[in-house]
């Protein structure tokens, strides 16, 4: 099954249909994405602001993703959810829409470098400034994020 | 209050409001930077509040993670009154009349009420809330309210253009 | 002195706040309401006014019925970034001009067309819709020279 063929049969599956005709399903999953993206965006400003060394400078740099695992994992499940919810209420026309498939790839970048960032900075020292290498694909890794929810706005536009 | 309203007519056909209302993309934008600025805004207000609440960072002083956060919520509460005032500018003949808009107003004024006495009631206490000294049932209350209060508030913002 | 001052002004402002969030409103209901898509409809008339506006655009048209009775007709469409890039520039219509536009009907029984597709005076038609508002052909935008 090509993935066209995929967005053909969501959109006349029983979710896809359910969300279309539903009068107030597609705003509440929309507000359910934008309450998730508020703390996802936190705790990822807080993990980015810790390996430039802004906060928590005592503890390792990776151990403040440790901390602040399950707001990051829990938030990041919200968007993943609400987003599939809200693809699938017009799959055909996310798929044609260019800023849409240009947030999915800015996303998977950001969790790439974001997971790179992490594994770079677990075996670090206590109190141990994070690398240059380590900040700047922290730097990478937030800029990537902040892409994807401009991109995530454009799809509204286009 | 028909003072509101001849206001609110005025604003909205001024150069300022008439130019980002008919905008090709002016207003996509400062909307798209007033949406985003949630994170720093309500973002860094909830990872407080649940600190407060003992729900999370619990191995750092509360004071530890309200220093480095406070400016960037206060630069971005500046960034989304701004942004705020510009849309609200662009169609406030309309913006009158819908009822989300004006929750959310009163939502945000709570906010700001809610901060303000927890700040006056709590300010000395705030320095040594840690692992050893929690917060007090009021704080936490504090705490949960304006975590509720932030969520109606972006819940209302996006209800705005439902009505 | 200073802190005073500002301290005064933040009061008012926040008063002000309050007093314009709690004052009285009609129930106002018509001009996002949402649109039946099992009721389309054609109408054809002369622009009688042009609202280029983020984020929807609203033109209104006098239109005559099969009596022959004339009625203003609101018609709801995409922002003007939006239409421009689909060849809808602001020049393009202007009042007096006729439309024929093909939309849905308001749910609330109000004189408002969601327009879908519209002909403009010279002879193009062009896609209607707001982006990303889930109506027919959303999605898939075209114009027809």
């Amino acid at each position: 099954m090509s993935l066209l063929e995929a967005c053909k049969w969501l959109e006349a599956s029983w979710l896809g249909t359910a969300i279309r005709e539903s009068k107030w399903g597609f705003a509440l999953i929309e507000m359910v994405h934008l309450l998730a993206l508020a703390l996802l965006g936190g705790a990822l400003l807080i993990t980015g602001l810790r390996v430039w060394g802004f906060l928590f400078k005592e503890q390792r740099p990776g151990a403040i993703t440790r901390d602040l695992g399950w707001l990051l994992v829990g938030s990041f499940a919200a968007m993943l959810v609400s987003g599939i919810l809200l693809f699938a209420d017009g799959p055909l026309r996310y798929f044609g829409n260019a800023a849409f498939r240009v947030k999915l790839l800015l996303i998977v970048g950001a969790a790439t470098t974001g997971l790179l960032t992490h594994l770079l900075g677990v075996r670090g020292q206590i109190g141990q400034s994070a690398s240059t290498v380590m900040k700047a694909m922290a730097l990478l890794s937030c800029t990537l994020w902040l892409g994807a929810g401009i991109a995530g706005r454009v799809i509204g536009v286009l | 209050m028909t003072l509101f309203l001849h206001i609110c007519q005025w604003l909205a056909g001024t150069a300022v409001g008439t130019g980002i209302r008919e905008s090709d993309n002016l207003f996509s934008v400062i909307e798209t930077v007033h949406v985003l600025g949630i994170i720093f805004t309500a973002g860094t207000i909830a990872i407080v509040d649940l600190r407060i609440l003992g729900l999370l960072l619990n191995r750092y002083s509360v004071e530890e993670i309200l220093r480095p956060l406070v400016k960037i919520t206060w630069l971005g509460f500046s960034v989304m009154a701004s942004t705020g005032i510009l849309l609200f500018w662009s169609e406030a003949d309309k913006l009158y009349f819908n009822l989300s808009f004006r929750v959310k107003l009163t939502l945000l004024l709570t906010a700001g009420i809610n901060q303000w006495i927890f700040q006056r009631t709590h300010k000395r206490e705030m320095a040594v809330w840690g692992a050893v000294v929690v917060p007090l049932w009021r704080a936490k209350l504090a705490a949960a309210l304006s975590l509720g209060l932030w969520l109606g508030i972006i819940v209302l913002g996006r209800a705005i253009a439902y009505q | 002195m200073k802190s005073l001052e500002l301290k005064n002004v933040v009061v008012a402002g926040l008063l002000a706040l309050g007093l314009f969030a709690g004052s009285h409103i009609d129930a106002h209901h018509s001009f996002a309401a949402e649109f039946d898509g099992n009721k389309p409809v054609r109408l054809v008339g002369t622009i009688t006014k042009i609202e280029w506006a983020n984020p929807h655009s609203y033109f209104y048209l006098d239109v005559k019925n099969s009596k022959g009775a004339e009625s203003n007709w609101g018609c709801e469409t995409g922002n003007p970034g939006a239409l421009s890039r689909r060849g809808w520039k602001r020049g393009d219509i202007k009042i007096g001009d006729t439309l024929i536009v093909d939309g849905f009907l308001a749910k609330d029984g109000s004189h408002l067309v969601d327009a879908r597709r519209v002909t403009l005076p010279d002879g193009r038609t062009v896609y209607g819709g707001s982006p990303g508002d889930g109506g027919p052909e959303d999605g898939k935008t075209q114009s027809k020279p």
